[in-house]
């Protein structure tokens, strides 16, 4: 298969980038998307140019560290599906590809496809967990969770945060990564007692950072590989509203 | 001999006499210690979590851009732990004993009582960290069994384990950051271990977005850099996964322990073509209702569906009747590549078996199936473009997990005083075969519970002279690092590293993989020599030292390919078969593996020296397990 | 009190207000809508409820509260649209047709769609509160000949044009907004998923209202 590849390359934060064409003529259809890179890639260092940079890592749809805008859309056009998983058969031989990093103010991009996402941690670290010391735990099974309770709050957890959503967003808002973890902690009896302190000192890191608010397109769970639900986003507004006027 | 500091006592008193005995830092003067935690999966986020707890001041590193990406993100299937929550006869006893048996009798007994042991508390932390494990109706936590034993013992959620308990650690983990206990350095490389005064001090990385080197002083370094797998190019380890921090901790005075010990894992999707860059793992809780089978004719080439009932071969029901398809990884496999040598492999290569789920489809119906299994069969799905629903999976073995690692003693620490070694990268508890689910309780236990406690131990115990970042042997270590990427540099040549790295694989795959012997492994040790030489001399890096992925690749498959050549070293230095270490001269006449317990009996760790590597041994004593040849029948 | 500042200082708080002011609205232009359809009654009627509407001193308190909904809709959207582009310095660019995983078109265009409809109801109140006073006496009272102005300003095929194409556009305003602003609020789940569809029939039943109006007085009198 032939595929004309339109990628981005940007040397740096600061420097300015620009599209680049690319082709890749053998690209085989069973190979992933992140194999036919480097497959491109091996072929640019052979001619000694320099290498396309993106992030990766397990290729098996976990980590969240892939990313990618393919035309348009974050992680590709299947749903469901993280830019590893996503395979060159979902294409057509002689397809053009526009390939270009996850764009937000909250992620700067380091270099052509690699963009700074440790605003998530920050997020994460304003409000991301329960607080709980090693060795502080009581006994398992003293807490008792209801199956509905524990897999609808495992459904929220399934956040791999790789960003999409708010590449996704027109407002590249984080609500939907935000949410995904309050409601995880909002469901379960162990996330009870901080609730409050953890949904607002976690939104207001979100606004800190620089993402924009929620106009409810839903084109976050749209992109989402992982297909966490706008129900979360309720859920969060519903616990925002709580936290302030309650305690 | 290795002193490997085994408390005194029985064997249920050693962890309680080891902590009792333990020196302990005042809260007060934790803060004045340093300590270095490299790698952010669950050893080294649950170890810098718990450390930062305690009052320590605590610099966490990562190659990755964020904590949360490490891979033990990936793992699927569960953590084990001796609960008895299902009233099965499990106990931590045995618990120890199925890991040790598991492990074909090459561990260290008392790290593996431990282990199970303090398994118990490891599900309590994260149940309280909020972990979302899988729950019975009534609230309870519930279980699923995995290979190698008759207890349903494994705690899971969903598919996703490894991510949940890595979310977990590493929200503990943020919690610390945002308390300022712990700074996080992500996307830095450690490149080299800073040894002073015979101690580890500290760290040289490598900021991967400026190019950078930087050196870090502390106290005490802990490595919880993960294994190996990556040698062998495919596997199904991440693709950033390596061993370069092991490794130059290795070349500073740390002994590698077991390099052979590899665990190649008996259901992975089986390659496809030659631009595979990596092997995905599918769960072993799939082998609790998959059912493994080939044809019995050599050479059926027949769609699997229209292949009567008479006409499979059930293998692993059929050989080893009493564990059936739940027989321990490196069996399983070691099955599956001789039906593959016999001409019944199936797919278009003949490198792959059946695992069926048509009956247990039949039994509990589509839906209790894909509520058990449903992410991975789609995930099945995505990769092959084959519904696993409608027509068996295909699986055939790959490399997994390395039970090898640093040589640490009973308290995680290695040969270099001050220099600790948790999770994957050591070698503590598997022995040559690693249970399933036993990695991410091994990890989480070294890092809440072990290294805390040797940490205070060790800086409680030593006296620790200042040390500056102009001292010579600080800045030594940052001008070879930067002597050794400049070369990198330099070559010029043809290659991309990855080429190199994919020969590298195969030489390791087809003469250090499944199956070894003495003549393939001194060719490979050539082979490897050869593919250094093509290494320094032909690979290409264009670009600058700026977040450079060739460059990245290059440093770490330098290192890879001296590993490699330990390894055949290793394999060629133990002549028994073990676990996963199946020399073909030694086998039973059913063709399974043959220890040589009078002779092999011992931890073999590996001194750097510059030339050929020098031998230590630890020997291995079992004093409560009978040695026994290991039966799953 | 602290508390509630910081919740109404966040971007979740103010859309919190977005969303409680849009209600507000929806249910303005829903009795709006209702009353009026006493167009198809007769010119009696109409004016006589024109009349009753006015002449009560409530209708200063209903024109205050409705002009801070319209205010604090408005502002806080403009201001949360600012910080929006700000957050989103470049767009990708999408090949067209090619991008699958987006927003629909209502979703999108909130911003758009809602200045229109403010230019709309600036327009809209020139017309009638602020045009011209015809006097009409029904059954001995003197009012405001309101029948009249309608029938009047709809006889010009241009702006009964136009009005119809706003409330297209309104109808796509509210087909979002409406539901949007129960996510918003908290207040939709897995249990009410009917909240998705109610917003396009509520759109449906407010904007077809409006649309019915002027093209029945504009056929009715041509």
């Amino acid at each position: 298969m032939k595929l004309n590849l339109k990628i981005w390359r940007q040397k740096s934060p600061s420097e300015q980038g620009q599209f680049k064409d690319y082709v890749v003529n053998n690209a085989n259809e069973d190979m992933s998307f992140l194999e036919m890179l480097d497959f491109l890639n091996m072929d640019l260092v052979r001619k000694g140019e320099e290498a396309v940079q993106f992030d990766h890592d397990c290729r098996e749809g976990i980590c969240g560290s892939c990313s990618l805008m393919i035309n348009g859309s974050p992680h590709g056009p299947e749903t469901g599906t993280a830019t590893c998983q996503l395979h060159i058969r979902k294409f057509k031989d002689g397809d053009t590809i526009v390939i270009e990093p996850f764009r937000a103010k909250a992620f700067p991009v380091l270099r052509d496809l690699c963009v700074d996402r440790t605003a998530f941690d920050r997020i994460m670290a304003a409000g991301g967990f329960c607080s709980v010391n090693t060795g502080n735990a009581p006994e398992a099974n003293s807490i008792l969770i209801g199956k509905e309770v524990a897999e609808n709050a495992m459904d929220s957890a399934a956040c791999i945060g790789c960003g999409a959503c708010v590449a996704a967003c027109k407002n590249a808002s984080a609500m939907l990564f935000v949410s995904a973890k309050v409601s995880q902690f909002a469901l379960l009896p162990q996330g009870k007692p901080e609730r409050s302190r953890r949904v607002r000192q976690m939104v207001a890191q979100m606004d800190k950072e620089m993402f924009g608010s929620c106009s409810n397109t839903g084109a976050c769970e749209a992109a989402c590989p992982k297909e966490i639900s706008l129900e979360n986003m309720a859920r969060l507004n519903r616990e925002m509203l709580r936290a302030s006027v309650t305690e | 001999m290795l002193d490997s500091k085994i408390p005194s006592g029985s064997i249920e008193q050693k962890w309680k006499n080891r902590k009792f005995e333990s020196k302990l830092v005042n809260p007060s003067n934790r803060r004045k210690h340093t300590v270095i935690v490299v790698g952010t999966g669950l050893a080294g986020a649950s170890a810098a979590a718990t450390l930062g707890e305690l009052g320590y001041k605590v610099k966490v590193f990562t190659f990755h851009e964020s904590p949360r990406r490490a891979h033990s993100i990936a793992a699927q299937g569960g953590i084990n732990a001796a609960k008895n929550y299902q009233n099965d006869g499990d106990s931590v006893y045995r618990l120890f004993y199925d890991t040790i048996k598991g492990g074909d009798f090459r561990a260290r007994e008392a790290n593996v009582y431990r282990l199970a042991e303090l398994s118990v508390n490891i599900i309590d932390q994260c149940v309280a960290q909020g972990v979302p494990f899988a729950r019975e109706y009534g609230g309870t936590l519930t279980n699923r069994s995995f290979g190698g034993t008759q207890v349903s013992r494994t705690f899971y959620a969903k598919g996703q384990t490894g991510q949940q308990l890595l979310l977990g650690a590493y929200s503990s983990l943020m919690r610390q950051s945002g308390e300022k206990s712990v700074e996080i350095f992500p996307r830095q490389e450690m490149v080299d271990v800073i040894v002073i005064g015979g101690k580890a001090r500290g760290i040289v990385a490598r900021n991967l977005v400026t190019g950078e080197l930087q050196s870090h002083l502390a106290d005490a370094v802990v490595l919880a850099t993960g294994g190996y797998g990556n040698v062998f190019f495919l596997s199904t380890n991440a693709k950033q996964s390596n061993a370069t921090a092991a490794w130059r901790a290795h070349k500073r005075g740390a002994y590698f322990a077991n390099p052979c010990f590899t665990q190649i894992h008996p259901t992975c999707v089986p390659v496809s073509g030659d631009y595979q860059s990596k092997l995905t793992l599918m769960s072993e809780s799939l082998r609790n209702d998959g059912r493994v089978w080939v044809p019995m004719k050599v050479g059926d080439k027949r769609a699997p569906n229209e292949i009567p009932e008479s006409e499979r071969d059930y293998f692993l029901e059929r050989m080893y009747p009493s564990f059936g398809n739940l027989v321990p990884r490196d069996i399983a496999s070691r099955a599956a590549k001789r039906m593959c040598d016999e001409g019944r492999g199936v797919g278009a290569t003949g490198l792959s078996v059946y695992m069926d789920f048509r009956d247990a489809i039949q039994r509990l119906g589509n839906t209790v199936v894909s509520e058990k299994y449903g992410n991975l069969f789609q995930m099945y799905e995505k990769i092959t473009d084959e519904n696993p629903y409608k027509v068996p999976m295909r699986i055939f073995p790959a490399v997994h997990y390395t039970m090898g690692g640093l040589w640490v003693d009973y308290n995680l620490m290695s040969t270099i005083p001050g220099l600790f070694v948790a999770g994957e990268a050591n070698f503590s508890d598997h022995g040559a075969n690693r249970l399933g689910a036993s990695a991410l309780m091994q990890g989480l236990a070294d890092g809440y519970f072990v290294v805390p406690y040797s940490i205070a131990n060790y800086l409680g115990g030593e006296k620790l002279s200042a040390v500056k970042q102009e001292q010579d042997e600080v800045k030594s270590a940052i001008a070879d690092s930067q002597e050794r990427l400049n070369g990198f540099m330099k070559i010029k040549g043809s290659q991309s590293v990855d080429e190199i790295h994919r020969k590298l694989g195969k030489i390791m795959w087809e003469h250090c993989g499944m199956a070894r012997n003495e003549k393939g492994l001194n060719d490979a040790i050539k082979l490897i020599q050869k593919l250094k030489d093509e290494f320094s001399n032909d690979i290409r890096i264009p670009g600058d030292t700026r977040l450079n992925s060739e460059l990245e690749k290059a440093n770490r498959v330098a290192d890879f390919l001296e590993l490699g050549e330990l390894m055949c070293i290793d394999a060629l230095n133990r002549k028994e078969s073990c676990g996963g270490h199946f020399r073909e001269e030694m086998q039973t006449p059913e063709g399974e593996a043959l220890r040589d317990d009078q002779n092999f009996s011992y931890v073999a760790a590996w001194e750097h020296t510059g030339k050929t590597p020098t031998l230590h041994k630890e020997a291995l004593t079992f004093e409560n397990i009978h040695l026994a040849q290991r039966s799953y029948k | 009190m602290m508390k509630c500042k910081s919740f109404l200082s966040s971007s979740v708080g103010q859309k919190f207000l977005v969303a409680l002011t849009g209600l507000g609205l929806s249910g303005f232009v829903l009795t709006h809508m209702l009353g009026n359809l006493l167009l198809f009654v007769g010119p009696n009627a109409y004016n006589l409820y024109g009349h009753k509407l006015t002449s009560t001193p409530l209708i200063y308190v209903a024109e205050v509260v409705l002009v801070t909904l319209f205010v604090v809709h408005v502002g806080l959207t403009l201001k949360l649209q600012k910080a929006n582009r700000a957050s989103r310095p470049i767009a990708p660019s999408q090949l067209p047709n090619v991008c699958v995983k987006r927003a629909s078109f209502a979703s999108r265009t909130m911003a758009l769609s809602g200045l229109m409809i403010l230019s709309f109801a600036i327009l809209h109140l020139v017309t009638f509160k602020f045009g011209p006073y015809y006097a009409v006496t029904v059954d001995g009272v003197e009012m405001r000949d309101l029948y009249k102005l309608v029938q009047e300003s709809f006889q010009k095929e241009w702006y009964t044009g136009f009005y119809l194409v706003c409330m297209v556009i309104l109808f796509t305003h509210l087909s979002h907004g409406f539901t949007a602003a129960f996510q918003s609020l908290g207040l939709s789940n897995t249990h009410n998923t009917w909240l998705k569809r109610i917003g396009f029939v509520f759109a449906l039943v407010v904007a077809g209202g409006f649309f019915s109006q002027p093209l029945y007085m504009y056929l009715a009198h041509h």
